[in-house]
């Protein structure tokens, strides 16, 4: 009788990890979400903004944000790799898309594109950029832009006006080298890729974004004399002393903040940059102000970035339940009700924003900035960031390149032969990213 | 039946040691991304790395740092365990403070460093450029990057060796070590004739395992310097991570585990070597 009653229990203990499965069989099913790196108080805006009202919403599902910190990719790639992971799979870019989409590790969400009409709702150039192999994978989670802030209140001081072109824009960088200032407030010391904002700004605005689309489809190679030249231009910028003693000492955030301080007048930066206006502006009775790269041949260039992707795990038990949660994020009340407390992450490629409605406390600079590259994109005017569309070796050799010809130990010519090695090679094994056609 | 104690060792190395050794012997004979199915690409992968001059400088900075690691701390460690030994006073304080550093995490030293000292910003060496004494960030310089960063790591580990050789010379005879003293022997003899000569196997263990551990040395340069800037600080362990996650290129970056591991290999029949001749005396 003992014995009965002791083999009763282990199989009642043992039976035990798989009562919640038991339980979510009944009635929820779960839905995994696995996050990268968010401060608490972005944890706690995750969870009343999406997953406290998506499960209210969903009373069939249960979604669960796992936080894996910065070491996201990789703990994803071992997982999908294993043939586990989350339901909903965010990516560091549409690179790692499709090498995860060629493995056959994610689902192809044509279907529910169409049955959930995100092909309506969605800026047709991110569905096409999100598509491997002709079909749809992924759904970009952020976008972003390249552009100068500035702070207007040293401009304003001085007489100076935000540059147009890019000759403007060497006058004034000169004339704030004669008054001792830094033009150009930028660092890399915490953020070695931030090299890249500086090459993709200039493969933009000097060599023109028709002729990195011809370099990035292989219709011309990355050594072709308009790449040339606008390496060379960076290069001059570097020589001529435009980013300051301390580029590889100063973190981004510190470079941003000595615009503020009027320390520099300038920062190339992008629109996540957005977030440390009011940390450093305001304490410095400065305003700051932001326009589009200033272009050799006219109006500013917005270089166009995906800073993560949203799939669906091809071995997801839940398909349909990580469906709607993309589907619940790709609406202007998740929209509106996200970006007004946290901006830059969430900036969802919606077609429409005439309906999204931003709380007041955030930067009518920040909204006009969006409202601007959204406008631009929708008219197909504009460029690539080098860390959207370039492969992921290709991408990793520019940004340490170019400090060895900032460093004078390698010619722009050398620098781009090996680039365009590079490339060549990742292009040939499959693994540029989709590249839309230009309009 | 004793021999069964063996099993849950042999399990755990086989594992854990000697599965993902063997998948790196073979990854580096493959073209593999880290997400799709590997394919045999035979020599491929050494070919583009013995290719790649980013490979000799790493190569260099890793054989450059090995022998400032053999010297600096060892010589540091040395000097300071024979003080402790000979000045017996405060020696307990002494220890604490010189194996602080070795128990406080890698990343807060590093950041520290980064912050505290290097930083023009907020750091000593900002502030004494403003007070009219410029001192340049050495992590940001190609020529004294890797010389920064091993700066921190210095910081960080020759207290670990002071403890060691102090707790070697302790083990020596005190009548050796007060004879020498009746026969007026000074500091450099005694260190010379008595001190050296007795604690010479933990020496030689510890420069063994100095060089074990250079090529393998990755975490102060990946947070200080990421390699930069220009490769100047990149070594073969930040070169096999860029491979990895950032280039995708897993194969290569096996590729140049395996050339880590050539070294730890040489540095590994040393030490068996030493431990085999101890055993025998």
């Amino acid at each position: 009788m003992q014995r009965r009653t002791l083999l009763k229990t282990g199989l009642g203990l043992a039976a035990l990890p798989l009562l919640p499965r038991l339980a979510f069989a009944d009635d929820k099913k779960p839905v995994g979400f696995w996050y990268e790196s968010a401060s608490p108080e972005n944890q706690d805006e995750l969870k009343t903004l999406l997953v406290d009202p998506f499960n209210a919403a969903h009373p069939q599902d249960d979604l669960s944000i796992d936080f894996r910190g910065s070491d996201l990719d990789k703990q994803l790639r071992i997982a999908m790799l294993s043939g586990s992971g989350p339901d909903v799979v965010f990516t560091a870019g549409p690179s790692y898309v499709a090498s995860m989409a060629e493995a056959g590790q994610l689902l192809p969400l044509d279907d529910y594109a169409a049955k959930l009409g995100w092909n309506d709702r969605l800026l047709p150039l991110f569905m096409e950029l999100g598509k491997y192999d002709g079909k749809l994978y992924a759904l970009a989670k952020t976008y972003e832009t390249l552009g100068l802030f500035y702070n207007k209140t040293l401009f304003d001081k001085n007489g100076w006006k935000a540059p147009t072109t890019i000759a403007e824009l060497e006058a004034l960088a000169d004339e704030m080298k004669g008054k001792g200032l830094v033009p150009f407030g930028s660092g890399n010391a915490d953020w070695r890729p931030a090299n890249e904002h500086h090459v993709s700004i200039v493969l933009n605005s000097v060599a023109g974004p028709e002729n990195v689309y011809k370099a990035l489809t292989g219709a011309i190679p990355w050594t072709d004399p308009s790449i040339l030249a606008a390496i060379d231009k960076l290069d001059e910028w570097w020589q001529k002393g435009y980013f300051g003693p301390n580029y590889f000492s100063l973190t981004l955030e510190q470079a941003f903040a000595q615009v503020a301080t009027g320390q520099a007048g300038m920062a190339p930066s992008g629109t996540w940059s957005f977030t440390n206006i009011p940390t450093y502006f305001p304490t410095n009775n400065a305003e700051a102000a932001f326009v589009g790269f200033p272009s050799t041949n006219g109006p500013p260039v917005y270089a166009l970035g995906i800073g993560s992707t949203l799939s669906i795990n091809a071995k997801s038990e839940n398909a349909d339940g990580a469906a709607a949660v993309l589907d619940y994020m790709f609406s202007d009340k998740f929209y509106s009700a996200m970006n007004s407390v946290w901006q830059g992450e969430w900036n969802l490629p919606l077609k429409d924003l005439s309906a999204v409605k931003l709380s007041d406390k955030v930067l009518p600079l920040y909204t006009e900035a969006m409202k601007n590259l959204s406008a631009a994109v929708g008219a197909g005017q504009y460029g690539y960031t080098t860390w959207t569309f370039l492969p992921p070796a290709t991408d990793t050799y520019l940004v340490s390149g170019m400090e060895e010809v900032w460093l004078k130990k390698l010619t722009s010519k050398d620098y781009l032969k090996k680039l365009d090695d590079t490339f060549k090679q990742e292009k040939d094994a499959g693994k540029v990213p989709a590249i839309p056609k230009r309009a | 039946m004793h021999r069964l104690y063996l099993v849950p060792t042999l399990i755990i190395n086989f594992v854990i040691v000697l599965v993902p050794a063997l998948l790196t012997v073979v990854l580096a004979f493959c073209n593999w991304d880290g997400i799709s199915t590997p394919t045999f690409s035979g020599l491929d992968n050494f070919r583009a790395l013995f290719a790649d001059g980013v490979f000799w400088s790493a190569l260099t900075n890793n054989i450059i740092w090995t022998c400032i690691f053999l010297v600096v701390p060892i010589a540091m460690g040395l000097l300071a365990a024979s003080m402790l030994l000979l000045v017996r006073r405060g020696s307990n304080f002494f220890q604490v403070v010189y194996f602080l550093p070795v128990v406080i995490a890698t990343v807060i030293t590093a950041r520290v460093w980064q912050g505290m000292i290097y930083s023009p910003v907020t750091g000593l060496f900002g502030l004494l450029s403003r007070m009219g004494l410029p001192l340049a960030n050495p992590l940001a310089q190609p020529s004294t990057a890797l010389f920064g960063v091993a700066t921190v790591d210095l910081w960080h580990w020759w207290g670990f060796l002071c403890v060691i050789f102090f707790a070697a010379l302790r083990q020596v005879p005190q009548e050796h070590i007060e004879a020498a003293r009746i026969e007026g022997a000074n500091y450099g003899q005694m260190m010379r004739y008595v001190l050296l000569p007795a604690i010479r196997p933990t020496i030689m263990l510890m420069m063994i395992m100095t060089v074990i551990w250079s090529f393998l040395a990755f975490d102060f340069v990946y947070i200080l310097t990421q390699g930069g800037p220009a490769f100047s600080s990149e070594v073969l362990s930040t070169l096999a991570y860029r491979h990895a996650f950032y280039d995708l290129n897993v194969g290569q970056a096996a590729a140049a585990a395996l050339v880590i591991s050539l070294f730890g290999l040489v540095g590994t029949f040393f030490y068996v070597r030493l431990q085999t001749q101890e055993g025998e005396q």
